[in-house]
């Protein structure tokens, strides 16, 4: 009996050993105590202002986390806004955004190419000239026949899917279709990109299009060498450009970069080589993310959503944490849309109702609050775009909403009991399903009745809220929409979620299916406007023409609050990207 | 699949066989078997515990709005005045932060909803599915198992393989799958009552095989059983002899299994609504509350912690309970 | 014997081939049961703003037209005999077991099986470890006290064990033990940091099935004490160590052994709700992913899996069982 006993307690203290050593075994490193670095941070807001820990030492290995993948590692096959960012770093583009904090980063400036386009004068041709000696990572030239190759590659969607297809629908090919180069090994359709020699590049458009300059600071620019090209598995072996070159690349997993030697610096002022190698490490959740960055086991957080709740919390109350923090525009829009061809929103008046109705306090909260969630928006354009105007057309006292008024627009709309509705929102993001349960509140309180309907983020557009024939059928009066510029203008920003002519059966954004010709009108008038104030003020015209329509409430310029561990240099945000600037990051 | 549904398994396999064969004998002694498992349940002071914790839960879920009338207010009600804009948490510190005499177990993070009343609203629809969702698939599981086990042949062969089919599916994806396509309006229905149903049948419909085979077995060693025999040969038809003879010889194992099912399904509803899929917001369920929990765990930890007891607290007493029920009705146990 | 053995192995292979039927069956559906047309299928592989020329290339390139049978004819096609996938200029040959290639990522599903893999089978081998040793010493050790305040409350705990949802306990954890969370390092890198994040882990889920076999142990060994050859042994004056030890433990083995073997070729096809809670890339996370992004050949080849390790288990499980008593082969 006494060896039973025994037995017992060797059972029992084994399961102690085996919580006490999941405390401290393994696992990111710890314990260097907060800021896990050395000195002191920069200041709360530092790097929106400025370049911080200006730097010119090398060495040292950078290490990058994220809590998701990249839909492609692939220049001409991303979209997401934070690989768009990061493809900078192993490529080089014809343009490229301003090495600079805040709005000053949103300037284009040459990069491949030795100055911004060359526009014909009907502004249908555009020229770019490379600058000479430029290498891949192997050595050989970068020709402009590598650029123009590049992208031919997006033209077949089947294979390289993910990118914008703004070339696509840009590029004049005289009517005939090019398939791609995988179908049409010689790009023999592809006349509207054109490479008279090796240097020049020519671009014939189908119209007038004068953001040109910031299409081409896209990694679809990035040059390609037609020999290397394996189609959908080039992102296994990707030809660098930038100033450091992809040593693996495993999905799901991460990234390994070092130095390409071949990158020569006189010939880009916009990017830095000072760090041996860069490592990203992908699908971590972001408390593990957050907590590597605060012990210094990581340096910053490249998917640059901000750090969770509970970071939060320890970087605002901790002013040591908060000087390495910044609280600023990411360059997205929170709002949501009131369907103008579903009833009652067919009838401004209940659009209206709801403007007044919302209280756009409670939304914020439930994005996080002022630091971690943003400033309550009033205007489609956020601040950090180019032709952003402050304007409120629907004031309420504190953006806590007013009844009163809503309930006179109610019963302006025949609805003075209110009505009942649905509301989408994505299922997998909380903080748009928070958002959506404070809306119902809001609504519930002038008597409009709603069931919130949720769907898979991946499909959101492709299937249900950006489906017209959907919406319709399932009559979905109001969706939770939210949008970041593929470009940071106005037209960038705008033109794909008012623009009547953009409204489409799948993946259709202009989800309240605004159709106004007054606003149509006035993006064809952009194109033609050759002056870049005059520009930035049609865009203010568009966003209050849309605002009076009353079908769009944003409730919120996004903020997110991002930590840089005090041992990263040279770190500043660029609003371009809404994210630290990753083409020049290094250590101290 | 997953925790709970690899638990049924184990629940059901563990003594497959070593049930309640005796009933029919027991019957003959001359005291019914319910008097003398009751006497012996009356003794079990841990399942009998259990039985009352279900009992008050179920008289708590019953009386859900009058007693957040006095205690805790609406469920869906925001108290944005108690939450912290800074932090989304809970006004105060410490874990209890948000706890008040309004407000006994704090409130919800973000909107400060009140957590004790989610609770009760919550439990109305926890034990629903779990009893609706276990009476599909006692009916499903009982009728198949009884006639598997009683005509045998190709019918029992086809209904076993097709429970074999069953059991090698990972349940718990198709179940995500499924009730994640939910439309609207169907069956007359529409809304989370139409999504309750779809819930209760598809969690219940995966359920049945447990049952099922239990009861093929119970059948199988009834049907040659001396009273099969005397009815069989006294002329009566198969029917009369499965509902009349066989079907109350299986009572107890039925009570016995639907027990322990129950909270099989509660936890399957939980892990459903946990994963995302399940009844639609604002509606709370305890699986919902821990998904919400998730983001705010340490910064919040009593909105994990109070959701998670209340699953505990409740699937703990029905397996008491069953366990106990399993001691008492059968007749050799020696407790 | 062999005959009997034969005849499982064919009873497995059709059990796996109905169930990738009523897999491919069930998941072709359901888009179409939410009222999906296949150009809304499509739709959401052609990237952010498809036009419906690109729409219908996509439909033929993923054969979403064709009829049930000829979609899952491709699919049991490219399992036994591999295919042919483009990817752009070339053309390569998968070869068998070919899972087809994700909808959405364009990239074979089998290497991403083979690489989720490796964090299953770590997960739920070494939580098996602990459930199985703790679950039987406390097993045998409430049966030999049968009645004690020790049998009694492993017993209870072993109930709440069983009670206790994972995800709730998970969370636990993660909140109060280890608030940065766990990371799979690959056993191959570092396996002492391998243990060391796993091991949260494998404890909560090892306390949820240890109850089990608890129990299990805790019924046969009563049953057995009570047996002749038992009360033999004791009166040959054996040891009680031996007794309990060599005679007693070894009749609770086969039931145990069944259990633990159907136990774990149900976590090997992915612990769907551990993963999910402590966020380890393995199948049942991947399952879950795959399913909310419908991606039909992910779907199918975790599935399908899942579905193989249940069967195996099953099998494995049969034939040892044929082995130990030679009357099973009969019956």
């Amino acid at each position: 009996m006494i060896r039973k006993n025994a037995l017992a307690a060797v059972a029992l203290g084994a399961t102690l050993a085996v919580g006490l050593s999941a405390c401290g075994g393994g696992g990111p490193a710890k314990g260097k105590g907060p800021g896990g670095g050395q000195g002191q941070g920069a200041g709360f807001n530092a790097a929106d202002k400025d370049w911080v820990n200006r730097s010119d030492k090398k060495g040292g290995t950078l290490k990058l986390v994220s809590s998701q993948d990249w839909d492609s590692p692939d220049p001409q096959n991303t979209y997401y806004a934070w690989s768009v960012n990061f493809a900078r770093v192993y490529g080089r583009q014809l343009t490229t955004f301003k090495s600079a904090p805040g709005t000053a980063g949103l300037e284009v400036v040459p990069d491949l190419a030795e100055s911004l386009g060359e526009v014909s004068p009907d502004g249908k041709t555009i020229t770019y000239r490379l600058k000479p000696g430029l290498k891949f990572d192997d050595g050989s030239p970068i020709t402009s026949k590598d650029v123009k190759y590049g992208i031919a590659r997006m033209f077949d969607r089947q294979v390289l899917p993910n990118g914008p297809d703004y070339f696509v629908l840009f590029i004049d090919n005289g009517g005939k279709k090019f398939e791609g180069p995988y179908k049409d090994k010689e790009l023999k359709n592809l006349t509207g990109i054109q490479t008279p020699d090796d240097r020049t590049i020519v671009f014939k458009l189908t119209q007038a299009f004068p953001d040109f300059d910031y299409l081409a600071t896209f990694p679809q620019t990035t040059p390609v060498p037609q020999a290397k090209d394996t189609g959908a598995k080039y992102l296994e072996k990707i030809v660098a450009s930038g100033p450091y070159k992809i040593d693996s690349y495993q999905p799901g997993k991460g990234m390994q970069l070092s130095r390409n030697p071949h990158w020569d610096p006189a010939s880009d002022p916009n990017r830095k080589q000072l760090v041996d190698k860069i490592e990203v490490q992908v699908g971590l959740n972001q408390d593990d993310i957050d907590n590597r960055l605060l012990s210094g086991a990581a340096h910053i957080d490249v998917r640059a959503v901000g750090v969770g709740p509970a970071a939060q919390a320890k970087i605002l109350a901790n002013p040591q944490l908060k000087a390495n923090a910044d609280s600023t525009f990411t360059g997205r829009l929170w709002y949501f849309t009131l369907n103008e061809k579903i009833a009652p929103f067919d009838n401004i008046e209940c659009r209206k109702a709801v403007q007044y109705a919302t209280d756009k306090v409670a939304l914020q909260t439930a994005f996080g609050g002022p630091i971690a969630g943003g400033d309550v928006a009033t205007t489609m354009l956020p601040p950090s775009v180019a032709g952003y105007q402050k304007f409120d057309l629907y004031p309420t006292p504190g953006h806590k909403g007013d009844l009163a008024k809503a309930k006179q627009h109610l019963t302006a709309c025949g609805q003075p009991n209110g009505f009942t509705t649905k509301i989408s929102a994505r299922a997998d993001r909380p903080t748009e399903m928070r958002a959506a349960e404070a809306l119902q509140q809001s609504l519930q309180k002038i008597g409009i009745q709603t069931s919130i309907k949720s769907f898979p983020s991946d499909r959101y557009f492709t299937n249900f809220a950006g489906s017209p024939a959907y919406v319709k059928k399932e009559k979905i009066g109001i969706s939770f929409h939210g949008w970041h510029a593929d470009w940071p203008t106005g037209f960038g920003f705008l033109q794909q979620l008012v623009d009547g002519r953009t409204i489409k059966a799948q993946g259709n954004t202009n989800v309240q299916e605004t159709d106004d010709p007054k606003i149509n009108a006035l993006f064809d008038q952009v194109t033609k406007t050759k002056d870049t104030t005059a520009r930035e003020k049609i865009y203010g015209q568009i966003d209050r023409l849309q605002m009076e329509r009353a079908s769009t409430v944003p409730y919120q310029y996004s903020k997110g609050l991002f930590y840089r561990n005090p041992q990263v240099a040279n770190v500043y945000f660029n609003y371009a990207y809404g994210e630290y600037d990753y083409a020049n990051l290094s250590l101290r | 699949m997953t925790a709970p549904l690899d638990v049924s398994g184990t629940e059901s396999s563990a003594r497959p066989e070593a049930v309640l064969q005796g009933a029919g004998r027991q019957a003959i002694e001359g005291r019914s078997l319910g008097q003398i498992a009751w006497a012996r349940l009356r003794r079990d002071k841990v399942a009998i515990t259990g039985g009352v914790v279900i009992v008050l839960l179920i008289v708590v879920a019953v009386l859900a709005p009058v007693i957040t009338n006095v205690v805790g207010g609406p469920p869906d009600k925001f108290n944005e005045e108690l939450i912290d804009p800074t932090f989304s948490s809970p006004k105060g510190s410490g874990i209890f932060a948000g706890v008040s005499w309004e407000h006994p177990l704090g409130v919800e993070p973000v909107n400060g909803r009140d957590v004790f009343s989610r609770i009760l609203y919550g439990a109305r629809i926890s034990l629903l599915i779990g009893f609706l969702a276990t009476l599909v698939s006692v009916v499903l599981g009982v009728f198949f198992g009884v006639v598997a086990g009683y005509f045998g042949g190709w019918v029992d062969t086809l209904i076993s393989r097709i429970m074999d089919v069953f059991l090698a599916f990972p349940l718990l994806l198709f179940a995500i799958a499924l009730v994640g396509v939910v439309p609207d309006e169907a069956f007359g229905l529409s809304g989370n009552g139409l999504r309750l149903a779809v819930l209760v049948f598809i969690i219940g419909f995966f359920s049945w095989p447990y049952i099922g085979r239990i009861i093929r077995g119970q059948t199988l060693s009834l049907r040659e059983r001396e009273f099969v025999d005397a009815a069989r040969s006294l002329g009566a038809r198969s029917p009369y002899i499965l509902f009349r003879e066989l079907l109350p010889n299986l009572v107890a194992p039925i009570i016995v299994y639907s027990t322990l099912l129950i909270p099989t399904n509660i936890l399957f509803e939980a892990a459903l609504s946990f994963l995302g899929v399940g009844i639609e917001r604002p509606t709370a369920t305890w699986g919902k509350m821990l998904e919400q929990a998730v983001p705010f765990y340490s910064v919040a930890p009593l909105f994990v912690v109070v959701p998670g007891l209340a699953i505990f607290i409740t699937v703990l007493a029905f397996n008491l309970l069953g366990d106990g029920l399993r001691d008492a009705l059968d007749p050799r146990g020696t407790r | 014997m062999v005959a009997y053995i034969v005849r499982r192995v064919i009873g497995a292979v059709l059990l796996l081939a109905i169930t990738t039927m009523v897999t491919f069956g069930i998941f072709f559906l359901v888009p179409r049961l939410a009222g999906q047309t296949t150009d809304q299928i499509a739709a959401q592989y052609v990237g952010r703003d498809p036009s419906p020329e690109e729409i219908t290339l996509t439909k033929r390139r993923l054969g979403l037209d064709d009829p049930l049978v000829v979609q899952y004819g491709r699919f049991v096609k490219g399992l036994v005999a591999g295919t042919d996938y483009s990817y752009g200029p070339n053309t390569e040959f998968c070869p068998p077991p070919c899972f087809g290639y994700s909808f959405k990522y364009q990239r074979a599903v089998w290497p991403d099986l083979v690489d989720r893999f490796p964090v299953t089978l770590s997960l739920a081998v070494g939580a098996a470890a602990i459930w199985l040793v703790a679950g039987v010493a406390i097993g045998v050790l409430s049966a030999l006290r049968k009645g004690t305040v020790f049998d009694r409350a492993a017993m209870i705990t072993a109930l709440a064990g069983v009670s206790l949802p994972i995800f709730f306990t998970g969370l636990l954890t993660l909140a109060f033990i280890r608030p940065e969370g766990v990371v799979f390092v690959p056993f191959t890198e570092n396996p002492p940091a391998w243990a060391g994040n796993l091991l949260l882990p494998w404890v909560t889920l090892a306390f949820l099935f240890a109850a089990g076999y608890a129990r299990l142990t805790r019924a046969t060994m009563l049953e057995t004490v009570g047996e002749d050859y038992i009360r033999t042994a004791r009166a040959k004056g054996l040891p009680e160590r031996t007794v309990i030890g060599k005679h007693a433990l070894r009749a609770t083995m086969t039931p145990t052994l069944t259990m633990f073997g159907l136990d774990l070729g149900l976590l090997l096809g992915g612990a769907v709700l551990t993963e999910s809670t402590y966020s380890l890339p393995g199948l049942g996370k991947y399952a879950v992913d795959a399913i909310r992004q419908n991606d039909l050949p992910q779907i199918l080849g975790v599935t399908t899996l899942a579905a193989f390790f249940i069967v195996v288990a099953n099998l494995v499980v049969d034939l040892l069982y044929a082995v130990v008593d030679p009357r099973v082969r009969l019956g």
